[in-house]
């Protein structure tokens, strides 16, 4: 995303020679780059790749962000006010992407912390009158964190490690029991939920749904990922990606899994409620269904299509599968959750990392930690 | 007198339901680790195949007898197609079962639209007993629930299959070192649960009607109950199931129905919490 501020000569003389690059990529499929290396006069050519290759992340980075930049000068209201909704989802499918694709907890509830932010932030404008943007989306954030704090703390915390099955069926449990509560509460609206919160409002100007909106979600999106790519590319960040690879030999490094663990879960929850207030605020009502299993799973579809474990993936999944179905709504309304459900399989058992890893490397998914490779190379 | 007759009888009959449905999930759970996200969707086809014969004008008990037979014929294919690739990772298989029962509801719900269909009861009617009056199909429920127990019971633990697939869960290497055919066995179990929810869905049509999201609704207290029962054992998961239904039957009489129902899930999970091993510890049948 950093890369953006270079000129269009710049960015196009990339794509050039990514596509190269790319079909070479696809040459020799599945050569190990070290494979490559020892044939002396592909030397050279492995090394390109290597740098290039590295370099695709941020190019589709920058990419998305320019068309999300772009896309309200060219898309009509109707698609505007669409394109807000998705910018949202793909702000709650980060959420659920750092609890599941760096700390592999599987959270089947990340509902559970957009939909009660959601809630609590419609409270706030019905019953306190309190739609300033400085505190809903505090107190948005903060509900989404308290909740996350309370259920992971008690989920993952204890003597015993929990496995992770429990994790995940207690999250699931936990979500349709807040639905269920919803439903039957009358000061929550029961079946109805809560209708036409007033907007959002900033001194005496009212975000309504249109452009100005959509860049203010846009501008929170970006600057949540760009916090959540500090985060998981720091040190703390290797310890989650070494927790979701081997648990026990992290536990065995002195690390406290379930500290870690439960921290990410709580960020998770933070960055789902600060996208359940704002969802709430735009489409006016919230409804028992936002803290339910249907957008609990929602949110694991988006991640799963997208690719795990990159943050751009679940940014991706969310804006092709809400794209999609939206495209698909008219003409196959019943038939487009058969699709979804035939491709998420096909992606679970022949592409398990997600659309995303067509055009990324492992190596780039993971990333690179500390000291540069040209450094260790040097190093003793 | 008679209200708490007849208040325990629907607790008891409410009990006997869930614990026919986690019959199915619980073996499968149990026998082959496996928590399948498309139980709830075998119970929706069991339900739908019973539909389908009462509208094409068969005897609705022919339905009920076709169900078990054709959702285990569908599992077993679903087994070797799809489920088998899943064993070594317990998460995905929960994504990759989740996505099969994603298709099958919404095919389900494509077939009949969003409508609540009624299936009559094959038995209907009123058992009396003086003053009181019980519905005679719930009873029949009971009964069957009991029987299908007993037989799973003596399937499991008296029969030479039963030996296989214990053998199967305890020790799969040394149980093909046997001479025992595994795959074959996983897939055996896996179709034997769903057919014990195509079951299950059959029996309970004309209690609950017929729509799209009847299985979503029992999948959630299905793996509450099989996790608070234990999972490894046949007794524990039906335990867990007799607890959970119980309980979920049995508190809307003594406070709010909405606190009652979120009070079992935080119940359940507490207990989890604390016994991670469940009601009934160990492996075995």
């Amino acid at each position: 995303m950093i890369d953006t501020a270079a000129s269009d000569d710049v960015e196009l003389e990339m794509l050039k020679s990514m596509s190269v690059v790319r079909e070479a990529i696809v040459a020799d499929a599945d050569d190990e780059v070290d494979g490559a290396m020892a044939e002396g006069a592909a030397a050279k050519r492995a090394n390109d790749e290597v740098k290039a290759r590295r370099k695709i992340l941020p190019v589709i980075e920058g990419l998305v962000l320019l068309a999300a930049l772009l896309a309200p000068l060219v898309l009509q209201d109707y698609l505007t006010v669409f394109a807000t909704r998705v910018i949202i989802l793909a702000l709650f499918a980060l959420s659920f992407d750092l609890v599941w694709g760096y700390a592999g907890i599987m959270s089947f509830g990340q509902a559970l912390f957009f939909g009660s932010a959601g809630y609590g932030v419609a409270l706030l404008a019905r019953d306190l009158d309190i739609t300033n943007i400085f505190l809903v989306l505090p107190a948005g954030t903060l509900i989404g964190l308290t909740f996350a704090l309370l259920l992971g703390g008690f989920l993952l915390l204890g003597r015993h490690p929990s496995s992770v099955i429990f994790v995940s069926l207690g999250t699931l449990t936990g979500s349709y029991a807040a639905d269920r509560l919803a439903r039957g509460w009358y000061y929550l609206g029961g079946q109805n939920g809560i209708p036409s919160i007033a907007p959002m409002s900033l001194g005496s100007y009212d975000f309504t749904e249109g452009p100005a909106f959509y860049y203010l979600v846009l501008g929170i999106l970006v600057v949540v990922y760009l916090l959540c790519r500090f985060l998981v590319r720091s040190q703390f960040g290797l310890a989650l990606a070494g927790l979701r690879e081997n648990e026990q030999r992290i536990a065995f490094f002195g690390y406290k899994a379930q500290h870690l663990k439960a921290i990410i879960f709580t960020i998770g929850g933070a960055v789902a409620g600060l996208a359940g207030s704002l969802y709430a605020f735009h489409e006016g009502f919230v409804w028992p269904n936002m803290v339910g299993v249907v957008v609990s799973t929602q949110v694991v579809l988006y991640v799963l299509f997208g690719g795990s474990g990159t943050l751009i993936g679940a940014v991706v999944g969310a804006v092709i599968v809400e794209g999609v179905s939206f495209w698909l709504s008219d003409n196959y309304r019943e038939i487009w959750p058969i699709i979804l459900g035939l491709l998420l399989l096909l992606v679970i058992l022949f592409r398990p990392l997600g659309l995303i890893s067509f055009v990324l490397g492992e190596r780039e998914r993971v990333g690179s930690f500390g000291a540069k490779q040209k450094e260790r190379r040097n190093a003793p | 007198m008679a209200n708490a007759f007849v208040a325990a009888f629907e607790i008891l009959s409410f009990g006997a339901i869930i614990v026919l449905i986690v019959l199915g999930l619980g073996i499968i759970a149990s026998m082959m680790g496996i928590f399948n996200f498309a139980q709830g969707e075998f119970v929706l086809l069991g339900a739908y195949i019973t539909y389908l014969a009462y509208a094409k004008g068969l005897p609705i008990w022919a339905g009920m007898v076709a169900a078990p037979f054709v959702v285990g014929a569908l599992g077993f294919v679903l087994e070797a197609l799809i489920i088998r690739r899943f064993y070594a990772a317990p998460i995905v298989a929960m994504l990759g079962t989740y996505a099969l029962g994603l298709i099958i509801r919404e095919a389900v719900r494509g077939l009949i639209g969003g409508f609540y269909l009624t299936v009559p009861e094959p038995i209907g009617g009123s058992i009396d007993i003086g003053a009181m009056h019980i519905s005679a199909w719930r009873f029949t429920i009971i009964v069957i629930t009991l029987l299908v127990m007993g037989l799973c019971y003596l399937l499991l633990s008296r029969t030479s299959f039963g030996l296989r697939v214990r053998a199967t869960l305890e020790n799969p290497s040394l149980a093909r070192a046997s001479g025992i055919s595994t795959p074959l066995i996983y897939g055996a179990t896996f179709a034997f649960g769903a057919a014990l929810a195509g079951l299950a869905g059959a029996l309970i049509v004309p209690v609950f009607s017929l729509f799209a999201d009847l299985g979503l609704r029992f999948l959630i207290q299905g793996f509450v109950a099989v996790m608070v029962g234990g999972v490894g054992s046949f007794i524990g998961p039906v335990a867990g199931a007799g607890v959970i239904g119980t309980l979920s039957a049995a508190l809307p009489w003594v406070m709010a129905p909405v606190v009652a129902d979120v009070l079992v899930f935080v119940l359940a999970i507490v207990f989890i919490k604390f016994r991670p091993q469940g009601l009934i510890a160990g492996k075995g049948v």
